[in-house]
């Protein structure tokens, strides 16, 4: 049967079956996971020649290369001859990768080397088989994205409004590089992935649902998104979506306030970016990280990077990691000890979110209502100077963006 | 006598430095196939300058170890 995703996904509304039917899941695997541009990792994690990581994208088991001559690629991880796994690590460095089944080696491009006692294929170079390769292969600011689609719109076209917020972050670093090196947190979560998605950008849990940690800690960050606030929430296109709290940051005009901190604590680090910067640094060091969501799967918080992995209608996998500013020391500890301490294994915030996506779950198996409510802020919504849309801290115009997109994907014709 | 063990999901080799001969020399240890190798200083400066393309050949598992008709390895 085919699914009549215009009637499942409504202006202010849509349905739950949209979170539990595995033959959604199976279609978006297809038309979006399989297809658009997916976040997979970042260039500083293969460093150097020879260096590979384990990935994935959805369901795909994908090793990240990077060759002697520096090219990032991203091979599928199964041999050519009996689809055995190539590579069992987490990570490591070899130039070249040997199946251990029957020994067939591959370089780290996916070219095939050889295979043992080739006199059964008629001798050497007679099988043109090679590891697969993601077809499509793209960075931004080190991001490493995959589309397995051979054509569609390039990985700039795709981030559109969403690259400058991660220009935005790689601004942080003194040397304008952004690292992901302090290693990954793999948080399993019985829910959709979608809810995780939506949550990420919705300013309207963060009082309620994190209301104990800024009890305890003092944080000024619910007051971020409070009725009162001037923050925003934008609709950037593309599904892409950003809580834009630089509003709030300028009102109160301290440098470092959007980290929590004052200047007093990370004196070199400020000191080098007054260097480099003169006068410009004062808007750079009071604005901060973005808190941006680009569709489907990289979602930027300020500290910490996640990447969404979907294994399950009902199931997904964030991998969590520390933002880390290349040439600041000082700033890379504080960022480290605050990720985990938000997002890290006895973290405060991740694990309230991880108790909401799995109870948002278990709820949708009750059979009415059948629909989930977007319309908050609806009637307030207004079009920026750029042309985005854009609501208060806490409405819902960042889901109402990532369902419009993803209304797109799942209809289009050649989706298949 | 220091000794380094270079180590992937793919092989583990010991290395160190051999000074028993009248000359010191690279001692290679294949801790998996338990195979021996010693390289001296021009074999090593040959290593340095091989080609790209004749390592991949040696990387042909039928190149040596496993090819046809040789017991070796």
């Amino acid at each position: 049967m085919t699914v009549q995703y215009s009637e499942l996904i409504q202006p202010e509304r849509v349905h739950g079956s949209l979170y539990t039917d595995p033959s959604i899941f199976a279609e978006e695997l297809d038309r979006i996971w399989y297809r658009t541009w997916v976040c997979v990792g970042h260039a500083s994690e293969v460093a150097r020649p020879g260096d590979y990581v384990r990935k994935k994208v959805a369901a795909q088991d994908v090793i990240m290369t990077r060759s002697t001559d520096g090219e990032i690629s991203l091979l599928l991880n199964r041999c050519a001859h009996r689809g055995n796994l190539v590579c069992e690590d987490e990570r490591g460095n070899s130039g070249s990768f040997r199946c251990p089944y029957h020994g067939w080696t591959y370089r780290n491009t996916g070219e095939m080397l050889g295979y043992p006692y080739n006199q059964g294929y008629g001798g050497k170079g007679k099988l043109s088989l090679g590891l697969g390769r993601v077809p499509r292969v793209d960075t931004y600011q080190g991001f490493v994205f995959a589309s397995f689609a051979a054509d569609g719109p390039s990985l700039k076209e795709h981030l559109g409004a969403a690259a400058g917020e991660l220009d935005r972050l790689a601004r942080l670093s003194p040397e304008g590089e952004v690292e992901l090196t302090a290693g990954w947190l793999k948080h399993r979560a019985k829910a959709n992935w979608k809810l995780l998605v939506e949550n990420e950008t919705d300013g309207y849990h963060p009082q309620f649902v994190h209301g104990s940690v800024f009890s305890v800690t003092g944080s000024h960050i619910g007051n971020l998104y409070s009725d009162k606030s001037t923050a925003v929430t934008r609709d950037l296109g593309g599904g892409h979506s950003e809580n834009d709290l630089r509003p709030e940051f300028r009102r109160m005009g301290t440098p470092m306030t959007w980290f929590g901190t004052s200047e007093a604590k990370v004196p070199e680090y400020v000191a080098k970016m007054r260097e480099l910067h003169g006068k410009q640094a004062e808007e750079i060091l009071i604005e901060g990280a973005p808190h941006v969501m680009v569709f489907p799967n990289l979602f930027v918080a300020e500290i910490s990077v996640f990447m969404i992995q979907p294994t399950a209608v009902d199931e997904t996998v964030q991998n969590v990691t520390a933002v880390q500013l290349k040439g600041a020391p000082e700033m890379n500890r504080r960022l480290l000890s605050q990720c985990v301490g938000s997002v890290g294994p006895a973290g405060m915030l991740l694990a309230d979110d991880s108790e909401m996506y799995e109870r948002n779950q278990r709820g949708m198996a009750a059979r009415m209502p059948e629909w989930l409510d977007i319309r908050r802020g609806v009637g307030r919504e207004r079009v920026d100077e750029n042309g985005f849309r854009v609501g208060a801290a806490n409405d819902e115009t960042g889901m109402r963006g990532f369902w419009s997109h993803y209304r797109s994907l799942m209809e289009r014709e050649d989706a298949r | 006598m220091d000794q380094w063990i270079i180590a992937s999901e793919f092989a583990e080799v010991a290395v160190s430095l051999d000074t028993e001969a009248n000359g010191p020399r690279l001692r290679l240890t294949d801790l998996r196939g338990g195979r021996v190798r010693y390289l001296d200083a021009l074999e090593l400066e040959a290593l340095a300058w091989l080609p790209d393309e004749r390592m991949r050949e040696l990387l042909d598992p039928s190149a040596g170890r496993w090819s046809d008709g040789r017991r070796d390895g």
